[in-house]
Formats: structure tokens, sequence, C-alpha cells
């Protein structure tokens, strides 16, 4: 590797050509892109849409909920809002909402490579996600199901809603996220820019590489479960239903064993975003990279065994219960070390308390005690009190949506420069982002309180003593409404006019900041030669040079 | 290509092929030799030989890279995880929460065979307050 | 490539030279090791889909034992050995078919990628007259199971797990065919030389596989 004072001049250098952005930019220059940073635009164009329409969904029963008895809209109404506020957020917005938005955009920026691994696959993936997406709509607008987005049989094989389009959609969407994950998993393997060995890998992509995994092998099993649900319903093979001869409990098996390592898919990316902003609004090398790096792939390894804790009062037995149980506490000891190492990297840190950074304390925050309540609830005679009431609802929103969302949005205010080369306003950013983790907290704890009291879920009316903690809730939801319609505003607005930044405005030493802001096409004139390892503050000097050819 | 030009010969492919025609032929007999709780293992152990001989020859796994081998091995075991606590849940439940299995010849009637029965909207007024839950003292 | 030509000159002096190299590989090396890992990892979706019917499978022949032995013992055992016999056969042309194109026998590979085409519509078809005499016999999934040979509990599951097991990797038999008679399209049209032939090598692959589940299905489902 030789190095010049030209490529030095050249890391701080202004654009010298086209941007992704400007590139091309007829409607088809787009809908018919290789560019992994086009896709990943386009996924977090249709995932946020999406984020809006499940928070819509999630609005509407929150003021139901505001009174005990019928209201607004009738029950079998009220259970297929839920359906669809589960089914959108899950399968719609969590799941590619880190990976395949900002995945794709920064993860091969990340190893120095031009493009992930299969770029059409890459395309392909974005418009199997549509197609999943519209199957979905088609059976939401047809009426919509009412079974709960895990299809529990024998429920499911009976009900007389549209669930049958809805369970296609699903399938659809498995094969979007499998295609993201084999390109993810390739990409990591193939496509590192010399310099970049597995432990030069920066934080963000070893979670997702963990991810990548996790729909590897899960996703195939969820396939098959909706493809039995679907043909269980138009041939009555009796596979899951114990009228003739089958077991409602296997369905449930098949259901976890991906829906349990799903919650990962969904969490570990947000991990990853985390790992990632901690260390560069802290100015200070990760404490304890391997730890982290290597807590990834635990996760990921140990969220399989976990599947049982969801059929404690199933009919599970009791050697599967306390084998589960026991099981899945190790994916808090996974989390511990993360959470620790993450504490452990701001102190005595230069921290700037930027937006992102308000993201980061709200997504430890929720992780903590979300996955606190998580431990909890893996405890067999616990879960029997808590099973299916408005604690497990809290749970889950706190681990899942809390965390990422958190790590959503600090993902979307940390890469935005990266992105579209544009800076937002940052006193609205954190206006909003503690509107955000207020009302999230204000939404959720009354839920947690309401649980454990013995409300259920998924239950149309209630007893009147539960409708002030109900009604503080939806208080919470709203809040946390306004918060994202403040984020929408602004960020549009920054999109539009925003004050054009510099090629790194945080000063990260994050790879993904070598190249320009926003990248050009092939994202680097040259291959940059890594000098360094990945988040080292201790230098001023560029993480890495262009390779001379 | 890097393993190129190392066959020059067809005749390993043709002997893995022999290999997996006489294990065929030895789990067909062995098959319908009725060996009890033997059988199952049995053919299991070739069923995985054989697999083993497809992987690594006709597959060249053999000769290529770690990764691709870690990939099909992790596969492996995960369906071994999968199958493995699916099927302890079911050898250690309580023996009546099994299903029983549907009995010959006496399939649901047909008034009680298809779906859900229609909804029906609660009884009350949208506006009224729940009837019939029990409130605390 | 095309997007080769769009990059800025001095990247790569060697590339362009090699109208099979994407812009963004190294190296053909890199780029064909991608798309092997690639298909392995596809593979492994596709044993863990069939992971589930195994587990399927494996609950309901330990909850009904007796049923899915005196079930296994009705089905055509002939058909499922015959149909063994074809599809290791198969696998062994499609890996000869590499081979030949490995060492630059064009000819010999599209041959021995129709003999195996030509084995494969031979397994659809064994299938094929096997579930004939199936629905003859009404031994059938669920509701409709009828078979007077066997009146056990449980043996209508063995014979939904049969059509469910069969009829996916049926399906996995029939996708493999068309990919297969692409890939013989293009190797008669010279598109695989022993410098470049990762597509045949990807197909065969997959055929594979197809062979690697049947070796599984045989036994469970008709000897034991």
């Amino acid at each position: 590797m030789r190095q010049s004072e030209e490529d030095r001049e050249k890391l701080g250098a202004p654009p010298a050509h086209d941007s992704y952005l400007t590139d091309g930019t007829t409607v088809m220059s787009w809908l018919n892109t290789r560019d992994h940073k086009r896709v990943g635009v386009m996924f977090l164009a249709a995932v946020v849409f999406f984020l809006f329409l499940g928070g819509v969904f999630a609005l509407a029963i929150r003021m139901k909920l505001l009174y005990p008895g019928p209201f607004l809209f009738d029950a079998l109404t009220y259970n297929r809002l839920f359906t669809l506020h589960g089914v959108t957020m899950i399968f719609l917005f969590m799941i590619p909402a880190i990976p395949s938005a900002f995945g794709n955009f920064v993860l091969p920026l990340m190893i120095g490579a031009r493009d992930v691994a299969f770029p059409r696959l890459n395309l392909a993936s974005f418009y199997v996600y549509l197609a999943g997406a519209v199957l979905a709509i088609w059976a939401m607008v047809h009426g919509g199901a009412d079974t709960g987005w895990t299809f529990y049989t024998p429920y499911s094989t009976t009900t007389p809603t549209m669930l049958f389009p809805l369970l296609l959609g699903v399938f659809v969407l498995g094969f979007s996220s499998i295609m993201t994950g084999i390109n993810f998993i390739v990409t990591v393997h193939t496509l590192r820019a010399p310099g970049v060995g597995w432990m030069r890998l920066p934080l963000f992509v070893w979670s997702i590489y963990a991810t990548s995994i996790i729909q590897v092998l899960a996703t195939p099993v969820l396939g098959l479960t909706v493809l039995l649900v679907a043909l269980e319903r138009v041939l009555q093979f009796g596979i899951f239903d114990p009228a003739r001869g089958g077991d409602p409990v296997l369905f449930q098996h098949f259901f976890w064993f991906y829906s349990h390592p799903a919650v990962y898919i969904m969490v570990l990316p947000g991990m990853a975003v985390i790992s990632e902003c901690v260390a560069t609004f802290s100015r200070k090398n990760p404490f304890g990279y391997k730890a982290i790096a290597f807590s990834s792939l635990g996760i990921a390894f140990v969220g399989f065994f976990t599947w049982g804790h969801h059929l404690f009062v199933a009919g599970q037995s009791v050697f599967d219960n306390g084998v589960f149980g026991v099981l899945s506490m190790f994916v808090g000891i996974f989390t511990a070390v993360k959470v620790f190492n993450w504490v452990g990297t701001m102190y005595r840190g230069a921290i700037s308390f930027k937006t992102p950074f308000a993201y980061i304390c709200g997504f430890l925050f929720f992780l903590v005690f979300g996955g606190m309540t998580g431990v909890a609830l893996a405890t067999v005679a616990l879960d029997v009190h808590w099973h299916d009431t408005y604690f497990v609802v809290a749970h889950f929103h706190f681990i899942m949506v809390g965390a990422v969302i958190m790590a959503f949005l600090a993902a979307l205010h940390y890469w935005f420069p990266k992105m579209f080369g544009r800076t937002y306003h940052e006193g609205w950013g954190l206006v909003a982002a503690s509107l955000i983790i207020l009302g999230f907290n204000a939404t959720f704890i009354p839920q947690f309180l309401l649980g454990n009291n013995g409300m259920p879920r998924r239950y149309y009316q209630y007893p009147e003593h539960f409708q002030a903690l109900n009604v503080a809730s939806t208080a919470g939801a709203t809040l946390l409404g306004f918060g994202f319609v403040i984020i929408f505003i602004y960020l549009l607005i920054a999109l539009r006019w925003g004050p054009r930044c510099e090629q790194n405005p945080w000063r990260s030493k994050g790879f993904e900041w070598l190249t320009e802001s926003p990248p050009p096409t092939h994202n680097f004139d040259r291959i940059p030669h890594i000098t360094q390892d990945p988040h080292d503050y201790r230098t001023h000097a560029p993480s890495g040079v262009y390779a001379d050819v | 290509m890097a393993e190129n030009g190392e066959h020059h010969s067809a005749l390993p492919y043709f002997l893995v092929w022999v290999a997996l025609l006489i294990l065929t032929v030895t789990t067909y007999v062995t098959g319908r030799m009725h060996l009890g709780t033997w059988a199952l293992p049995l053919a299991m152990i070739i069923a995985v030989t054989k697999s083993l001989l497809v992987i690594l020859f006709f597959m060249h796994l053999w000769e290529q890279k770690g990764a691709n081998r870690i990939v099909i091995a992790t596969s492996f075991v995960f369906v071994a995880l999968i199958i493995s606590l699916t099927v302890a849940d079911v050898a250690t439940r309580f023996p009546l929460s099994t299903p029983a299995g549907a009995p010959f010849g006496t399939d649901i009637p047909a008034e009680l065979e298809e779906t859900a029965p229609e909804y029906q909207p609660p009884a009350g007024k949208i506006g009224e307050p729940p009837r019939g839950v029990p409130q605390p003292k | 490539m095309s997007e080769a030509a769009a990059l800025p000159p001095g990247e790569h002096p060697a590339r362009g030279a090699d109208p099979h190299l994407a812009h963004h590989f190294s190296s053909l090396e890199r780029q064909v090791d991608a798309s092997r890992l690639g298909m392995w990892l596809f593979l492994c979706t596709e044993v863990l889909l069939f992971a589930g019917l195994f587990t399927g499978y494996a609950v309901y022949r330990y909850s009904f034992p007796i049923a899915f032995a005196a079930s296994a013992r009705t089905s055509e055992i002939w058909a499922g050995t015959l149909n063994t016999v074809v599809l290791i056969t198969s696998s062994l042309t499609v890996a000869l078919a590499i081979h030949f194109v490995r060492t630059g026998r064009q000819r010999a590979a599209v041959v021995c990628l129709l003999i195996t085409l030509a084995f494969a519509l031979t397994f659809l078809g064994i299938k094929a007259i096997e579930y004939t005499a199936h629905f003859h016999e009404h031994q059938l999934p669920g509701r409709y199971y009828r078979f007077e040979g066997v009146r056990l509990p449980g043996a209508s599951m063995y014979w939904a797990l049969y059509f469910l097991m069969t009829g996916l990797h049926g399906l996995h038999v029939l996708i493999g065919m068309s990919v297969l008679g692409v890939i013989a399209w293009r190797t008669s049209r010279g598109y695989y030389t022993p410098h470049y032939y990762v597509g045949i090598e990807l197909a065969g692959l997959y055929w594979h596989l197809v062979d690697l589940i049947w070796i599984f299905l045989f036994p469970l489902l008709y000897l034991i």
C-alpha cells in the first residue's frame, strides 16, 4: 500500500461528481436500480409508510380502549385491527426496518464494498417485499383477519375472515427476508476491502451478520407453517386439528421456532445501530469490541433454544417448560454483556448529547426494563400469572418496539447526513426524542400495571376499574403519535431545505464516512485500504486510505 | 477456478453411485426385516451415510471452502434442534394432553363441520358499559 | 458488464477483459465463491423448510407408532425403491454433466443433462402411478381417509404427512427440472466454459439437494 498526500486530501474533498441521488433522476432509474443505496432508500420509504399504517391501527385500538364498553367500532373490527396492527408492525415494519433499509445502505460502505454481493437479488428482495405487502393490504381491504398476528390453530383454520391472502402475504415476505439475509452473509464473507479482517468489522456489521444468520435459518420454518395453515383451511388435512388427530401445540412449536428468533431479527439490528452510535457520540473506542461482536452471535444462537417459553400454558410438557425456561435466561446474559459494554463505552467518554444519543438512552432504558421483565416471564410460575395479559403486551412492546423504534430513529438521525447530504434541525430533534421516549413510557408502563392486575390482552371490553390506566395509556400513545409527526415534518423539511453538510458531520470514525455524503454511485472512487480498527478514536487520522491499484 | 484440472477422471462419481446403490439395497433389505426398535436408527444411519456421500462428493463439499461446510453443518444442527426439543415435548407430556388420533370412519359430523359460527355483535349498544363483568368490591 | 465500463479509469486494469466479472468483485474467484456460498445458504433454507415436515413426522410417528408402521407397509414400496434408484442415478448424471463442462466436453454435458431430465420425468411418472393407487384406495389425508386395510387412529395423519412431504418434494423436482432445462439449453449454446461454469454447478447443487431430501423420505415413508 502506498499512501500519498493526494490521498489524504481526497478523504476530505468535496463531491467531484454525481452522488447516487443525482446519478439518474427518472423514476425508472430508481425502480430498476442495482445500487444498494437506492434499494435501501426505497426500503426506508416503504417501512416508514408501514410504520405509519401500523401506528394508525394502534391509535385506533387505543381510542377504543378509552372506554370499557363497546365504543367507536364493534368487537370484530377491534379483532381485525389488532391483527392488522401486529402483522403490519412485525412483518412489514420491524423485520425489514433496520436490516433492509439501513443495513442495505451502510453495510457495503462499512466494509469498503462497491455493492452487496448480489445486487439483482437485492432489488428482487424489495419487490418481493412489496408483493407480500400488497397481498397483506389486499387482505386488509377485503375484511382483514381476526386471529392476531400469531395465527394460532385451530381458530385460524376455521375463522371465516380473510386469512388466506394474509398467510400468503407473510409467506412471500419471508422470501424477501431470506434474500436479504443471504445477500448480507455473502457480502460480509466475500466483499471486505483490503485491511478489513473479521476482527475489524464494524460492530454494526457483526450484528447484522448475526441477524442474517437467523433470517436464513428461521424464516423457512415460518414459510412452512403458514403454508400448512393455508392448506389446512383449504383441504382440511387435520395436521393441527385435534378433532382429526392433529396437535395444535405442534403449530405453536413451528410458529415460535421462527417467531422467537424473529424477535432477535428485530432487536439485533437495533443493537447494531446502538453499538455504532455509542462509540461515535462518546468519542471513545468501544469497550470490549470482541464481547459486543460475539454476544451478537451468542444471541443469534441461543435465541433458537428458547421458543418453548411461549408455550408454558399451552399444554407443553413440564420437562420442556423447565428446559425452555432455563435456556431462555441465557439470552439475558448476552444482552447484559452488550448493555454493560455500551455503558462502559460511555463511561468517561466525551459525550456529545445529540439526537441519536437521546435515542441511545431511550434504547438502553427500554432494553433493560423490557429484558428484565422478559427474564421474569421466562420463569414458568410467573408466566402462568402473566400469560396473555397486558403485562406480556407491555413487555414485548418495551423490548421489541421500544428498542427497535429507538434504534430506528437513532439510525435515521445518525445516517440522515450520510444518506442525503443534509442536516436536520437539532433542537426539534431533541424535542421529538423526548416526546417519543416520554410517550412510550406513558403508553406501556400503565399496561404493565394493567396486566399484573389481570387485564387480558386482545379483549374488546374490560371491567370499569381498569379505565383510568387505559386512559393514561391512550394519552401516552397520542403523545407518541405527536412525536412521530414532528419527526416526519422536520425530516421532510431537512430533505428539501436542510443545510448541506460536510462529509463527516459527526466526526465519526466509522468506515462508511470515508466516502462522500451522499456517496457516489459506486461508493468509492477507489477501494479504501483500511488501516485502523473500527471506531478507533485514539487518533485523528482517517481510518483508511485509498489503495493505489 | 482453483480446483480446475484436479478432476480428470469421472471414476469417483461412479464409485459413489455404486456405494449409494448398495446402501439403498441395504436399507431396503433391513427395512423389510422388521428389526423393531433398531429399524429407525439403522435406517437413519444409512440415510445419513448416503447423504454424506452425496454432499461430500457429488456436491463437491470435500474440495470447497470452510464457510460452505459450516453452512450445511449448521443447518443440520438446527434440524436436529427443532426435531429433538419438539419430540421431547410430546414424549414427556401428560398423556391425556397428547392428541388421541381420529378414530376410523367416525369423521366429524357434518353439522359440527366447517367454519366457526357467524359473528354476532355483542349484546348492548355501542357506548354502554360492559355487562356481566364482575366489579371489585 | 456495462457497469464496469462506467467506473473511473485506473481501477483494476485487468477487469473488463472478463465479461463474467461483475463490477463490485475484485476477481472472478471471489465472485464464484460468493455465488457458491449464496447457493449453500439457499440450500440451508431448503433443508430447514423440510425440517418442519420432518418434525411433524417425528411427533406424529411418536404418538401413533403402530398406525404409522402399518400404513408404511401398505405404501407402494416397489415404487419408492425404484424412485430412489432413479434419483440417485440422476444425481450421478448431473455430477457427470458438471465434470464434462469442467473438462471442456459441452456436448457430453448436454446429453447428461437431458438424461437427468428424463430421469426426473420418470420419477414424476412413478409418483403419479403411486398417487393414483392411493386415491383409488382412499389412502388420503384427514377427512378423506377411508382405507379399510388400516383402521387405526393416526393412520390418516401418516397419509397427511406422506402427501405433504412427497408433494413438497415433487414441487422441488419440478423446479429442479425447469432449472436444469434452462441450464441444458445454455450449455448447448456454449455459455459455460471450463473457465466459468458456476451456473451449471449451482443448478447441480440444487438437484443434489432434491436427491438428498428423498434419501431421507424413502426410509421414513416406505420402510419403517
